[in-house]
């Protein structure tokens, strides 16, 4: 029979760890990897020999990431594999830790995410289908005709689109982890660069380097290794699809984030009215706008109002992207939808500093990638 | 970046009211755009079910885009994308035939139009689409 994750083994989140996202540079992806996985250790208060298998999120890095870079913990015999898909590489490789823990196959499991900018090509290029415009739409071109259609039909301004940008700075400028440390204000992000549309440089996410890890564990390995019960945040939902054609609809990426995330509301058991935190896929302004309504959280044309309501600020009804998001924390690809799962549970454990949600008990991760899939992860503070 | 700097001639008839080369699937009927035969995304069917199908290059603008910064050496930035609803059903994505947005509004009449480009010292034919009161 069919199981949801919350009706297998309980599955939680008790180490996080990161390596600050940042501008390429010349350190080492193994740098970058072991830096995050030995926080996320010394945050579990774990030893990396406890530590069962482990899955590297990454998409430009190459073949074979996961050993070069685990080795230097002590070559244990552990379970590796990469796992690309392409920006939720890292929520993948949480999902797949999860299944791990869940199935009873491991008590203690690893995902990082780790990447560098790099040369290599996608696959979709590959298929020698041939359209119209090529290369000529990339993803920031793609997202500002999302834009353009979005503000005709709602009236939405492309002031209010660019709010966006300027509440997930302001977030990230709290953020030791993020590229973008530095609160902006809507003029700034409206002077440009222009890039595409009504896109300005701003409201486009940086992707540099960087790693993040969690480490997930069963219910066993909390009382066999000592871990702190009160640290550790259970997953209650998991939720990985793809792309379909829906005809009808007015706009795929909008409707692939919808029936993902109504999966994993059904599967945690959860209304949209008990998120206190939501970390999203916010690679362009416009997305936050497009997913917030898409998530149920306003009503559809109702999500520029949203956040510039300050609904969605830190201490408003649910705090989106308090890391700073993709737009000011960066999108290093591989790391970015790991280091989401970070950040929801520093929020739901109450150690978010200055960033804090109050009271968090309930947070979403979303992740979408090209080619099209949406992975959505819910936590839960045990009440 | 050579594979789509002349897009192929399949995709669309050289005549003068130029016709873009879609599909049919014959077990579902969905109708789509650009062509395959690797099999029909909606239903499943194998590519032998996969029919031509013309679609006449006329349509409503759904939505445009001014691209401002582009790596590719295959056109200069300024240029404008459009999203045309054919009537003939698909969305398509295409270069429209001005550069910059000027006077453009969503849900105005496009027709495709071939135009000759230059582009690495190729010359290739594209179908790209302009506003239907300046064609011709």
């Amino acid at each position: 029979m069919k199981k949801t994750l919350r009706q297998m083994r309980p599955v939680y989140v008790a180490g996080i760890g990161l390596h600050r996202y940042q501008r390429m540079s010349d350190t080492p992806y193994v740098t970058l990897g072991l830096t995050a996985i030995r926080e996320a250790i010394a945050d579990a208060k774990i030893e990396w020999r406890n530590v069962e298998s482990g899955y590297t999120g990454t998409a430009f890095i190459g073949m074979a990431a996961s050993r070069p870079m685990l080795r230097h913990l002590g070559a244990t015999g552990i379970a590796i594999a990469q796992v690309e898909n392409a920006s939720a590489s890292g929520s993948t490789a949480v999902r797949q830790a999860c299944l791990d823990v869940a199935s009873g196959l491991t008590d203690v499991s690893l995902a990082v995410g780790v990447d560098k900018p790099g040369p290599i090509a996608g696959a979709p290029g590959k298929t020698n289908i041939h359209d119209l415009v090529g290369r000529r739409v990339v993803p920031f071109t793609h997202f500002a005709l999302l834009a353009n259609e979005y503000m005709n039909r709602y009236g939405a301004t492309a002031e209010e689109v660019a709010m966006v940008a300027v509440k997930n700075n302001r977030n990230g400028a709290n953020n030791p982890y993020a590229q973008r440390q530095k609160a902006v204000t809507l003029d700034e992000v409206l002077a440009g660069p222009p890039i595409s549309g009504s896109l300005t440089r701003l409201q486009c996410c940086p992707v540099g380097e960087g790693a993040a890890a969690v480490i997930v564990v069963s219910d066993d390995a909390i009382d066999k290794l000592g871990i702190d019960r009160s640290r550790a945040i259970r997953v209650t939902a998991s939720v990985s699809r793809s792309e379909r054609v829906y005809r009808g609809a007015k706009n795929f990426d909008a409707e692939l984030t919808r029936e993902t995330v109504a999966q994993a509301y059904d599967e945690a058991q959860i209304s949209p009215q008990e998120l206190d935190v939501v970390e999203l896929h916010d690679a362009f302004t416009i997305e936050e706008l497009l997913y917030v309504e898409a998530m149920g959280l306003c009503g559809e044309g109702e999500g520029a109002r949203m956040i510039t309501s300050g609904a969605v600020d830190i201490g408003g009804k649910c705090a989106i992207s308090a890391s700073g998001g993709l737009l000011a924390m960066g999108h290093p690809i591989g790391p970015t939808g790991t280091g989401q799962v970070a950040e929801i549970a520093r929020q739901l454990r109450g150690e978010a500093g200055v960033r804090q949600q109050p009271n968090a008990r309930t947070g979403l991760a979303h992740m979408v990638g090209v080619g099209a899939v949406c992975v959505v992860h819910v936590l839960q503070k045990d009440s | 970046m050579s594979e789509n700097a002349s897009p192929p001639t399949e995709l669309f008839s050289a005549a003068a009211e130029p016709e873009l080369n879609g599909r049919r699937c014959r077990a579902c009927g969905y109708v789509f755009f650009p062509p395959q035969s690797y099999g029909c995304e909606y239903c499943g069917a194998p590519g032998d079910q996969l029919e031509p199908k013309a679609l006449r290059g006329a349509g409503a603008l759904a939505s445009f885009a001014t691209v401002h910064l582009h790596q590719g050496k295959d056109m200069e930035a300024p240029f404008t994308v459009g999203v045309i609803v054919l009537d003939d059903g698909p969305a398509v994505r295409a270069i429209l035939t001005q550069r910059t947005d000027e006077g453009l509004k969503i849900g105005e009449r496009m027709r495709a139009v071939i135009v000759e480009t230059n582009s690495e010292g190729a010359r290739a034919r594209e179908l790209r689409f302009r506003r239907e009161e300046t064609a011709r």
